[in-house]
């Protein structure tokens, strides 16, 4: 295996590895909605 | 009785020493026995050593060359030892010049060491000749070889060491190369003979090993000169390949699920300002995503914003997502047209586990051309009984993390078939060949 296939396995581990970690905690950049961090109030109770 | 007397075997050629008659120098034979024309080392001049009496061809009196390789080094090649005995300076008449090395061993023969622009690589005489495949074709030993340098002239400018012909400075031969990648393959002729070369290309690595040659480097390249990214690039796609094939395999199995109605709700025909609580929506996972989908099937020129709230029954903790389906249609000189969509979709990333409620706050809106908001209730008519109906799905896979993924991974093959082409342009641009234009030189 010469350098260039080596460093290459690599980096497809380190891209599976963080495709993995997305799946795990369910993380896409696209996504459009996320956590609030503004959001001064409480809703609650708002169940029915 | 007599013992019988044994055939003792031919003995290997050795070495032995003559006195040059140009200069006085002491001249060794390496391969003493095979050797018909040798280069004195001090003064360049050429001797005939077929005849004990060594015989001068040529007096000269020239400046030695600086071998990188001097004569009577050994270095192994491909398993072989070889030693150097003999060197050529070659060119084409002045230019593009090249140089060679003549090396030998007992057991296998001689073989040249042809240095090219910094490149290297190793002749071995056919003893077969090239069948004609097409008109630029050749095909020997099962390799086929397409042309690469239409005729041309090599002259000797420069002999040093001993040769198994009469060399001499000034002899010139025609030539004519093929080529496929990592060998070319070299026909030389002149007024009583043609022969063939096998040049096979030596990785810089190879010549370091063997005679301690330190690397160059070379561009253009050389026309048999094998593309440093070629063979990589297949197993890196087979690599890149095995890696997405996991992952397809992986976002599969962590699909999530399909979509579930969360509710439905009226739209108001003042086009007010609304909030409606669905739920419970159970997330059973550490964390998952939240799809959620929005469908209005009467709209119709118009709008409706959605804000979501995925809110935590236990911590309050509020995930948040805007969303809005708009929908637009009318008739104009081209005919009727249309836009937009009656459903919108948004998700929330990484929403962790827990029970929550899911408020949606929405305000629909209706649209009437250039001429802004209709006067008309329109798609908001409470005798249509417009709706908002929400579904909702969860999930861990992004379909945009995968071609995140895949494209991270085919990046550096990309880079790697980048580089490949350019390379095998800037070689195939030398050809004679080439297609017009393609060569700098002319």
């Amino acid at each position: 295996m010469n350098n260039r296939t080596f460093v290459y396995g690599l980096w497809c581990l380190g891209v599976a590895g963080l495709f993995i970690m997305s799946t795990v905690y369910a993380w896409s950049p696209f996504a459009q909605g996320s956590r609030a961090r503004t959001h001064g109030g409480f809703y609650g109770p708002t169940h029915k | 009785m007599q013992p019988d007397t044994a055939i003792e075997p031919q003995p290997a050629p050795a070495a032995r020493a003559l006195t040059c008659p140009s200069c006085g120098g002491s001249v060794a034979l390496r391969a003493a026995g095979y050797t018909v024309h040798v280069a004195c080392q001090y003064c360049s001049s050429i001797l005939d050593v077929t005849d004990p009496q060594v015989k001068l061809v040529t007096a000269y009196n020239q400046h030695l060359a600086e071998l990188e390789i001097p004569l009577g080094t050994r270095g192994v090649l491909r398993g072989v030892e070889w030693e150097a005995i003999g060197y050529l300076q070659r060119s084409e008449d002045g230019d593009y010049g090249w140089e060679e090395y003549l090396l030998f061993n007992p057991y296998h023969g001689y073989r040249w060491l042809v240095k090219v622009r910094g490149g290297w690589s190793m002749g071995e005489a056919l003893t077969v000749t090239p069948d004609w495949l097409s008109y630029d074709q050749l095909v020997v030993n099962g390799e086929n070889y397409t042309h690469f340098f239409a005729d041309g002239e090599a002259r000797v400018d420069y002999v040093l060491g001993e040769f198994y012909w009469r060399v001499a400075v000034g002899e010139r031969v025609k030539t004519a190369d093929w080529v496929r990648s990592g060998v070319m393959l070299s026909r030389e002729e002149n007024a009583s003979e043609v022969s063939w070369t096998r040049n096979a290309w030596l990785a810089p690595a190879e010549m370091r090993k063997a005679f301690a040659i330190r690397p160059e480097a070379i561009w253009p390249p050389l026309p048999h000169q094998p593309s440093p990214w070629g063979a990589w690039l297949r197993t890196g796609a087979k690599i890149g390949a095995l890696a997405f094939a996991f992952l397809l395999v992986f976002a599969l199995f962590f699909g999530g699920t399909s979509w579930t109605a969360a509710g439905s709700f009226p739209v108001a025909a003042d086009g007010r300002e609304q909030s409606v609580t669905l739920g419970p929506i159970v997330l059973p996972h550490r964390y998952q995503s939240v799809h959620l989908r929005a469908d209005v099937p009467q709209l119709e020129n118009g709008w409706v914003d959605l804000d979501y709230s995925l809110v935590e029954r236990k911590t309050q903790q509020v995930y948040e997502a805007y969303g809005a389906a708009e929908r637009y249609s009318g008739t104009d000189f081209d005919g009727p047209w249309s836009e937009g969509s009656r459903k919108a979709e948004v998700s929330i990333a990484s929403v962790p586990v827990g029970t929550y409620d899911l408020v949606v706050e929405y305000k629909a809106n209706r649209w009437s051309g250039a001429s802004g908001y209709a006067e008309t209730a329109g798609w908001m008519d409470p005798a249509a009984a417009p709706v908002v109906q929400v579904e909702v799905r969860r999930g861990a896979v992004y379909g945009s993390n995968l071609l995140i993924a895949l494209l991270l991974l085919a990046a550096p093959l990309g880079l790697a078939l980048i580089w490949h082409l350019a390379f095998e342009t800037a070689r195939k641009s030398e050809s004679d060949f080439a297609p017009s234009g393609e060569d700098d030189d002319e």
